[in-house]
């Protein structure tokens, strides 16, 4: 492997180290567009592309891989949508509120006001249909994963651990901490746009309680 | 034109092509968790491999045509009553309005696949008729089949009987070697993994499997950054249980990713059933290439359109 930052992830995929978003944003962007790969799906610090061995072996995929990484990435968009949600923090719309509070010697109140502080940057959607994995509180405040996870959490649920806010987009089960829930529906498979959320968008969340 | 489900058994779902080039946006690819017994149902109904077939998780089902048809059904080991007469696997069959089909339990794998020579009506997302329960995508009301559900059939035919040659016959088994390489995430101290065996626990279904085994020890706070996972991946959550994922699978975790099963062999992890024994065999991604490259020679004179 010439590239240090690429490796193999499995018999047909291959894995780009891109820590910085932008980048990596712009990159899955520009791997996309070239036709190569089966799927190209950006994770927090990587990008990671998967082909068909029927149509290139590992060496002509990496060769693809390596050229492509060989012209300097498009610029990132500069016209990032930001979209407003309004959200319901604590109570039953966030039953994990408190035990952050608790945990972190935030009051609850503190911890809703930092994350409506600035907008939230999407990272990625994952895990289930849109998901959206979004920047999160200080990565110094430690908010571990639930011990168990939760068999269904609804959809629209706010989910915050070290680093990193989740949204959920469906009901279904979740091991995130949840401290709030949105009204705004973020996956509707009969509309022509399913997805409100994607990669690289800015979300600003609003207290639906003060407004 | 239709056909009515009287009992669906464990779990029935339709499944069609698997959806490509979603992931970044959450969305697995689904489709049949084997797509090769799926391909050879439908090659004997003149059907293309991937169009919408019924996905039958354990048999125990039970099917009413209500018109002239034929069928065929492949996959898992069950013994076949149609019309009041045992069927065999493996050959298309001609129903008239009113013959009833019924799959008893499986006696050795996981999924059993019923192809129509029809268009099985269902629901569409991003281009593919594929059930995915989590979201009730595709499939029928994007939901598992129920007693009493009407199918609706367009394009009917009824067609001479043919048969799978024998030796297409995948071998159904409770004992697989799964041809696998390392995955991004496979330790040192993992080696001995290729000599282990490994069983399949009851906590299974379309998105995985959970294997139970001496599985290699990984430290309490590896879990990873979230990045990309695909069908065929073995993780190990901290629980110290494997997850070999599936078509249904999420998209992206940030458990250990120890192994990949190589794409020439996914088409069998539908099968696995609780309690199956599976062995890992070590494949460089060269080797993986040549596999899948042979095996898919194997199988293109029968199935044109079919890609592993």
């Amino acid at each position: 492997m010439n590239d240090p930052a690429i490796t193999f992830c499995g018999d047909d995929a291959l894995r780009l180290s891109a820590p910085d978003r932008d980048e990596r944003l712009a990159r899955a962007r520009q791997l996309r567009t070239t036709g190569d790969w089966l799927e190209v799906v950006p994770g927090r610090r990587d990008v990671t592309v998967q082909f068909d061995p029927l149509r290139h072996t590992p060496t002509e995929a990496l060769a693809h891989l390596s050229h492509t990484l060989a012209t300097p990435a498009p610029p990132p968009s500069r016209t990032l949508e930001t979209v407003e949600l309004p959200v319901h923090f604590g109570g039953k719309n966030g039953p994990d509120l408190a035990d952050i509070s608790n945990r972190t010697g935030l009051s609850e109140a503190e911890v809703v006001s930092r994350l409506l502080s600035e907008p939230l940057q999407i990272d990625m959607l994952g895990f289930t249909p849109g998901f959206a994995y979004m920047s999160g509180l200080d990565d110094t405040i430690e908010i571990p994963r639930l011990l168990q996870p939760r068999q269904q959490v609804p959809a629209g649920s706010i989910g915050l651990i070290t680093g990193q806010c989740g949204l959920y987009a469906l009901a279904g089960p979740g091991g995130w901490p949840i401290i709030g829930r949105t009204p705004v529906s973020l996956f509707d498979p009969v509309s022509d746009n399913p997805f409100r959320l994607q990669p690289g968008m800015q979300v600003r969340l609003v207290d639906a309680a003060a407004s | 034109m239709t056909l009515t489900i009287l009992q669906p058994g464990v779990q029935a779902t339709l499944q069609g092509t698997p959806r490509i080039g979603a992931r970044h946006l959450g969305v697995p690819a689904s489709g049949p968790a084997d797509p090769l017994s799926m391909a050879l149902a439908n090659r004997l109904v003149g059907n293309a491999s991937d169009a919408t077939a019924i996905e039958i998780t354990f048999g125990g089902a039970a099917i009413r045509f209500d018109t002239p048809v034929s069928f065929a059904v492949t996959g898992a080991q069950s013994a076949l009553t149609f019309a009041g007469q045992v069927v065999a696997l493996h050959a298309a069959h001609t129903a008239q309005a009113g013959d009833e089909l019924h799959i008893a339990p499986a006696r050795q794998g996981c999924r059993i696949y019923v192809a129509i020579a029809a268009n099985i009506d269902a629901n569409v997302f991003l281009g593919s008729t594929s059930t995915y329960l989590p979201a009730a995508l595709g499939g029928h009301e994007g939901r598992a089949l129920k007693a009493g559900d009407t199918i609706n059939l367009a394009s009917v035919r009824v067609i001479p009987s043919m048969e799978t040659p024998e030796d297409l016959h995948p071998v159904c088994s409770n004992s697989y070697a799964l041809r696998a390489v390392e995955g991004p995430d496979f330790p040192a101290s993992a080696r001995r993994m290729w000599d282990e065996t490994f069983t399949a626990t009851r906590r299974a279904s379309r998105m995985g499997v959970e294997l139970e085994g001496a599985f290699p020890h990984i430290p309490e706070d590896a879990s990873h950054p979230s990045a990309a996972i695909f069908p065929g991946a073995l993780q190990l959550p901290s629980g110290g249980r494997g997850f070999l994922l599936l078509a249904d699978a999420q998209t992206t975790g940030g458990y250990p990713h120890l192994l990949q099963v190589i794409r020439a062999d996914r088409h069998l992890l539908g099968q696995v059933r609780p309690g199956d024994r599976i062995r890992f065999l070590h494949r460089t991604q060269q080797q993986a290439t040549d596999a899948l490259r042979a095996k898919q020679a194997l199988l293109s004179a029968w199935l044109p359109d079919f890609h592993l």
